[in-house]
């Protein structure tokens, strides 16, 4: 395989998460997220080669309910375009790859979706195969339980260790401007918060909200043009696994330990213990345990810093929780994370996750260097 | 891009309205087993998958990839999930193109289906959503109002989308995967009632079940499959804003600019010589003579007179939708991959007995959304 172009994040904007966004819809949301970002790299829409964009029909309500974001993505005159029904993390992937291809040197990602439009409960169901697993009524949260029963009986893991994850997400999110709750919680005051679905407890699970996001990526040559410090990519991976619950172990992450074995791989690494930073996409404590184990960190150790963002604990909007974290690498290389920058980041790992039970997960390795040369 | 990219397997189910033998899993099995089968190789060849398909709520799972994760082997391997509306089809298969050429990956598994008869399409694609004028019954009723500005603008004869609809029939009655296959005349067609002026029922596009699929690889692992492959010379998805003022449905902007990008890649300047045969997008009979136009096969006001003249008939200069097309064939996410998948195979010369005669090029079209999303490939059968 020949070098691999160096391409890096040289913008991000992002709506604060809320509970409700009483009085715009998600297009409106994203109008200014979009201006934001071309703003922050000085350009205008005529610069950037290729947009594509992640959100869902199911969380908008509507067949085709992406196509109205393409007035405020700025698609006139008509631009080169793709649409992935998947977390905006994934198009950031595809846009990676779209640009590894050769003659398209920038990038528009777009993420958005109102969750507050709809019942994320009841419609993430309708992501289960609708013959055996659907009809049993099973919800993400019910899923993610059976899960975490799953992790806690195989490794001893308690009630008080998911607790204590769960503050630390929370207090860390009191720093982070974009975050939906913003309030220290101790871990006694969360373990005392009734279940949801037993062994998970409303103060382990995140809270959906609304907000829209956009990020831009640009490769060597523009990126230093448009961004003082870009976060440069340094490793890529994704990998889904089956989705039958009963035919995996979800008490492990082969999907999420395979991709970032990959990625690490292609960064050149050869342990996560190498980054900084970790922004995971752990939508409740025991995911963040399974993850870590998956990528062979401490979830104890104070380093790598894990989500100095808050993580999806304090903000889940469906859609774009996974591409927030890759913005949040590029805020904490880039000096841009303000009250929740952690000092000294040289690298990070973006996660994003899709699916029940961490079906598809995504990892980003990014470091303010170039990788290749 | 970075490397050349073939289409090396092609496979399609049987299409129906109902294809009540099959579950989801097994109709898009149909497909890729014999994509697979094609190419000479296994699931454990793939290096990634690339699904896409139109809106979820039309068999209502949400984002399906994952529930069929296992039964298109994909398994820990890379997966992405396309959805660009009608066009979709078309721009999944593009998205692997883009695996490939971008050196990370030798061989990708495309695959784009839909199975209509497990929900009602009509329901499905007229929400009522507030604050935004309804889009009154189905695709049908959106764009028959372009049609007519067609005929207004050109002068088109009202005898020129029965012509095309004949002629797809003629065509699909020499596919054996085609849904619609039997025979009608253009008296058939005139005598079918109007759904929405000018689209008479006969000139609208059946609801199916069915799916395609693709297997897209390197040169150097193309060089080594069993058969001549497809090279895929350019290919792009463009996509323009709703709400503009002086925006064309007619003869969208995207399209334009999608057609001459893909013929500046691929070195074609004058598609009416140097393309062959065209697999387009038709889901309503008054869209070919609209697309010739869009897709510079002739100037505007002119691709009603090809029709006339019978020039996009099977042995005449330019066969459009050797298949049958989408006027015979609508399992909507899987329509546009159709239209490429047809495409690799005339130029592969293994279209059977709807083989269009020494092809060295063939586009492949599809569009989607309010005529605003298009994707096409030109494939070429040199490198």
């Amino acid at each position: 395989m020949s070098r691999l172009r160096n391409i890096a994040v040289v913008a991000f904007s992002q709506a604060p998460i809320v509970a409700r966004d009483e009085h715009r819809v998600a297009s409106e949301i994203l109008y200014p997220e979009v201006r934001s970002a071309l703003d922050q790299c000085d350009v205008e829409r005529a610069a950037i080669d290729y947009q594509v964009a992640g959100s869902s029909d199911y969380i908008d309500g509507r067949p085709f309910g992406f196509v109205t974001a393409l007035d405020v993505m700025g698609s006139w005159p008509a631009k080169q375009d793709l649409h992935l029904e998947m977390d905006a993390a994934f198009a950031a992937y595809y846009a990676w790859v779209r640009m590894q291809a050769g003659d398209c040197d920038t990038a528009l990602v777009c993420g958005y979706g109102k969750n507050s439009e709809g019942e994320p409960e009841r419609v993430l169901n309708l992501e289960l195969d609708p013959y055996y697993q659907a009809p049993l009524g099973l919800g993400p949260s019910a899923t993610a339980a059976l899960q975490a029963s799953a992790y806690m009986a195989r490794s001893g893991a308690t009630d008080r260790d998911l607790a204590e994850i769960a503050a630390r997400n929370r207090a860390a999110g009191a720093k982070n401007a974009c975050a939906q709750l913003r309030e220290a919680v101790p871990a006694a005051t969360l373990a005392a918060t009734p279940w949801v679905v037993e062994p998970l407890r409303r103060g382990y699970l995140p809270p959906y909200g609304d907000s829209a996001v956009c990020l831009v990526l640009a490769a060597e040559g523009k990126a230093e043009r448009m961004c003082d410090r870009p976060a440069w990519v340094h490793g890529v991976d994704q990998r889904i696994e089956m989705q039958t619950l009963g035919a995996r172990d979800v008490s492990r992450s082969a999907g999420a330990r395979l991709a970032a074995e990959r990625a690490l791989a292609m960064a050149g690494l050869a342990s996560a213990n190498e980054v900084d930073v970790i922004e995971l996409c752990a939508t409740n404590p025991a995911e963040e345990l399974i993850l870590c184990e998956a990528i062979g960190v401490d979830a104890a150790a104070a380093t790598p810093k894990k989500n100095p963002s808050g993580g999806p604990l304090c903000g889940h909007p469906l859609m774009m929780t996974g591409l927030i974290r890759l913005g949040e690498a590029f805020r904490q290389l880039s000096g841009r994370a303000g009250t929740h920058a952690v000092p000294n980041v040289r690298r990070v790992i973006a996660h994003a996750a899709q699916g029940h039970c961490l079906q598809q997960n995504l990892f980003f390795v990014l470091g303010s260097e170039r990788r290749w040369t | 891009m970075k490397r050349p990219v073939a289409v090396v397997g092609v496979g399609q189910t049987h299409h129906a309205s109902r294809r009540s033998d099959l579950s989801i899993p097994g109709l898009v099995r149909e497909a890729v087993d014999r994509a697979l089968a094609d190419a000479g190789l296994d699931y454990g060849d793939i290096d990634a998958v690339v699904m896409g398909k139109a809106p979820d709520q039309l068999e209502g799972v949400m984002q399906p990839e994952q529930f069929l994760a296992g039964a298109l082997g994909a398994h820990l391997k890379p997966l992405i999930r396309v959805h660009t509306a009608g066009s979709v089809g078309a721009s999944t298969a593009l998205a692997a193109v883009t695996h490939v050429a971008s050196g990370l990956f030798e061989r990708v598994l495309t695959v784009a289906w839909e199975k209509q008869s497990e929900g009602n399409a009509m329901w499905a694609l007229s929400p009522n959503l507030p604050f935004t004028p309804p889009l009154v019954a189905g695709a049908g009723g959106f764009f028959a109002p372009y049609c007519r500005a067609y005929m207004t603008r050109t002068g088109c004869p009202p005898h020129i989308g029965p012509l095309v609809a004949a002629n797809a029939r003629a065509n699909a009655a020499r596919n054996e995967y085609a849904h619609l296959r039997e025979p009608m005349t253009v008296e058939d067609v005139l005598q079918s009632p109007v759904l929405w002026d000018p689209i008479r029922y006969l000139e609208t596009c059946p609801s199916s079940d069915g799916a395609c699929a693709l297997v897209v690889a390197s040169e150097e692992q193309a060089k080594k499959g069993p058969r001549k492959p497809a090279w895929v010379k350019a290919g792009y998805s463009y996509a323009e804003a709703m709400w503009v003022p002086g925006r064309d449905q007619v003869s969208p902007q995207a399209g334009r600019l999608c057609a001459r990008k893909v013929y500046e890649k691929a070195g074609i300047r004058n598609p009416w010589k140097e393309i062959q045969t065209v697999e387009m997008y038709v889901p309503f009979a008054w869209f070919e003579p609209m697309w010739l136009e869009n897709l510079d096969f002739c100037d505007t006001g002119e691709g009603w007179k090809i029709v006339e003249r019978g020039e996009q008939k099977m042995g005449a200069h330019l066969p459009v939708n050797p298949s049958g097309g989408v006027l015979c064939t609508n399992p909507i996410g899987a329509s546009g991959m159709l239209r490429l998948g047809e495409a690799a195979l005339q130029v592969m010369e293994r279209a059977g007995e709807h083989q269009v005669e020494g092809v060295k090029n063939a586009l492949g079209h599809a569009y989607g959304g309010g005529a605003q999303y298009f994707a096409m490939w030109l494939v070429s059968d040199a490198l």
